[in-house]
């Protein structure tokens, strides 16, 4: 099943990553606070 | 991130978008991009329940409700390919790991635009760029003291030591990146 989520992006606008699907995608998780 | 960040054009090469996410709010997320130089988004998602959680990387044991360290692929049209779960803070795969399983999937160059980043305000534990440097190579120096001490716990700990000092070689090196990617 394809994986898809829609949070916010380091302008706080909304980011949904359905919306890039025409190339492959890294993600990578961060604890955060560096 | 940083060094995934050095090697952006790598990843843009080998048909793939970076993006970034933790369970930190928008203005931290948008310091760490600003420090880093970030040339990929770092997304938020505070309360865990929109991609953290439902990926299956909230820790579960770390009061603060972040995230795990790791690293998802997903191919064109959303499929998840390959993942790596990190130990801990410091467990990630090679870069070079993560570029062989994009290059497997044989796809064209994309494009990537800048992202967006908003008013930052890091995080009361956040560090300095100029404190990572300091900081990095007394993580690197640890690691060899006690991969010297302890050789007796065997090949498993002297190459896991091996591994974390490699990693910090390859962060300090892109430390020096991050300069070239402001101009």
């Amino acid at each position: 099943m394809a994986v898809d989520f829609t949070v916010v992006d380091g302008a706080g606008e909304t980011f949904t990553l359905s919306d890039y699907r025409d190339a492959a995608a890294v993600i990578t998780f961060h604890r955060g606070d560096f | 991130m940083a060094v995934l960040a050095n090697r952006h054009d790598e990843f843009l090469g080998a048909g793939s978008r970076i993006f970034g996410l933790s369970a930190d709010a928008v203005p931290q997320n948008a310091a760490v991009m600003e420090k880093l130089a970030l040339p990929f988004p770092l997304l938020a998602d505070p309360d865990r329940d929109k991609a953290i959680t439902p990926l299956g990387f909230a820790d579960e044991k770390d009061a603060r409700q972040i995230s795990r360290a790791g690293t998802v692929i997903l191919a064109p049209g959303g499929d998840e390919v390959w993942r790596h779960t990190g130990r801990d803070y410091a467990d990630r795969p090679h870069e070079d790991l993560v570029l062989e399983q994009v290059m497997a999937l044989d796809l064209g160059p994309t494009r990537q635009e800048a992202p967006a980043i908003g008013a930052a305000e890091a995080g009361p534990t956040a560090m300095s760029l100029a404190s990572l440097v300091p900081y990095l190579k007394g993580a690197k120096f640890a690691s060899l003291a006690l991969r010297s001490r302890h050789r007796e716990l065997g090949a498993e700990f002297t190459d896991d030591a091996k591994q974390l000092v490699q990693r910090v070689d390859r962060y300090l090196e892109a430390l020096d990146g991050i300069e070239g990617r402001r101009t």
